[in-house]
């Protein structure tokens, strides 16, 4: 087989669990792919093509950051290793239904991660839900310019993100990394547990109104 | 705030914190299939778990890089690489199911259920179309218990008749109900089809069925039993 090794980059850090002492917005720009366009379009290559050095890109930029989210979620290293090389595997095996009108490339892999780390958790070996299933959404059919505002929609949200205070759009990080990282706010501010708790509902309600404001 | 929009609120906060324990894959199986049911009645609810999976990959796209093991990716390609010859041999097959199984079940009064289950609850249930699955609990109410694997989670179906009172009562544990038609109300206000009740422990109610058709609500209650992952966050919102 050939080899995909000499394609992966160096990454800035190793070994860590990494923290969340960084701004927001440095996410895409700070790596080999430029854009989430691009994102997109090697998904839909691994998916229509099987193309392979498609995949090899979208492993370099995706399977260090499930690792990071998964070590952040307080899963022990050789799990999150392994967890991310599984997601990997799935993105090409999903790769087919991948539609870059209902989400970005992403939030479609997050889905992934996500169930990939509930089935290990859960260990029961039962399918899990398909969150793209359209069965998951309401009955009434989408209106046309709904379904093709989707990549907007992601796009406005990160606009909304930025608009947070920095506090805050700590608090909706936060909101995703369960318990052991609540207990860390708490203790690094001070603040009782429960009012961190009502800060991350906080910052969820002030995300969505920044939301609305922009559709408006 | 008057009393309404107080509950109303109340409302909203707990289907909130439900909808972000399901994606950060806090609740149990039980809970995750009740949202996935609620999600699929309620298109507010459906556009709020939209923008949280979409928070999921931003959150996802802004972690700092850790570098996979030595070696990673080729033992990845190498999955996939047999996995696309076990595929091109015929060896893998699909494990779809048959989601299509619209579920409807004839109750014990020979009555036939008019609504059917919506799909993402019909898909776990097994057969409810034995007599048997059903019993009376009293006049007007009959209970249908649904069992999970890997869970001891308690989980009902109930059927009330139209406009039957439900004798006032106390919950061991907390109870999350949805409602998957008709309604109900109760002294924390009126709840439709979609809507989502939660009972805590030691809450005592006296829920009365709208009398303009049957009410189904599908109910989850944790009891005493202990879980390794219990109601996840929403118990401790509430009780902030």
């Amino acid at each position: 087989m050939e080899s995909y090794s000499n394609m992966r980059k160096i990454d800035l850090v190793s070994g860590s669990i990494p923290s969340f002492n960084r701004p927001m917005g440095t996410g895409i720009l700070n790596d080999n792919v430029s854009s989430r366009a691009e994102l997109d379009a090697l998904l839909t290559k691994v998916g229509r093509d099987k193309d392979k050095t498609a995949f090899a890109a979208l492993f370099s930029y995706f399977a260090p950051r499930l690792k990071s989210f998964l070590l952040r979620l307080g899963t022990d290293m050789s799990t999150a290793e392994e967890l991310a090389q599984e997601a990997m595997i799935m993105v090409w095996r999903r790769a087919e239904t991948f539609d870059p009108k209902q989400a970005g490339a992403s939030t479609w892999i997050f889905t992934i991660a996500r169930n990939k780390r509930i089935d290990r958790l859960r260990r029961d070996g039962r399918p899990l839900p398909d969150m793209l299933d359209p069965a998951m959404m309401p009955d009434q059919p989408e209106t046309g310019l709904e379904a093709v505002n989707r990549g907007e929609e992601e796009d406005k949200l990160r606009h909304a993100m930025k608009k947070l205070p920095e506090e805050q759009a700590k608090m909706i990080f936060a909101a995703y990394y369960e318990e052991k990282s609540h207990r860390e706010i708490a203790e690094e501010s001070g603040l009782p547990l429960g009012t961190v708790k009502s800060r991350i509902r906080l910052a969820l309600t002030r995300l969505r109104a920044n939301l609305d404001e922009i559709e408006r | 705030m008057n009393e309404q929009n107080k509950q109303k609120a109340k409302k909203d906060e707990v289907i909130s914190a439900l909808l972000l324990d399901y994606v950060t894959g806090a609740l149990d199986r039980p809970l995750e299939i009740l949202v996935e049911t609620h999600i699929s009645l309620n298109t507010q609810s459906a556009k709020q778990l939209r923008m949280l999976m979409q928070l999921g990959g931003v959150l996802l796209e802004e972690c700092e890089p850790v570098s996979l093991s030595e070696g990673a990716l080729d033992a990845v390609m190498n999955e996939i690489h047999a996995f696309e010859e076990a595929k091109a041999n015929n060896e893998y097959s699909s494990s779809s199911q048959n989601r299509d199984n619209v579920v409807s079940f004839i109750a014990p009064s020979s009555e036939k259920l008019t609504t059917h289950l919506p799909r993402p609850l019909a898909d776990y249930i097994p057969d409810l179309s034995c007599d048997k699955s059903w019993r009376r609990i009293s006049k007007g109410l009959s209970q249908c218990r649904i069992t999970f694997n890997g869970t001891e989670v308690e989980a009902n179906i109930y059927r009330i008749a139209p406009g039957t009172a439900i004798p006032v009562h106390s919950h061991e544990g907390t109870e999350v109900t949805l409602v998957l038609a008709g309604g109900f109300t109760d002294e924390t206000g009126a709840f439709g089809p979609g809507d989502i009740a939660i009972q805590e422990t030691g809450a005592t109610h006296k829920p009365v069925a709208d009398d303009d058709g049957e009410c189904i609500v599908f109910a989850i209650n944790e009891g005493n039993i202990r879980l390794a992952n219990p109601i996840g966050r929403v118990l401790s919102y509430l009780v902030n």
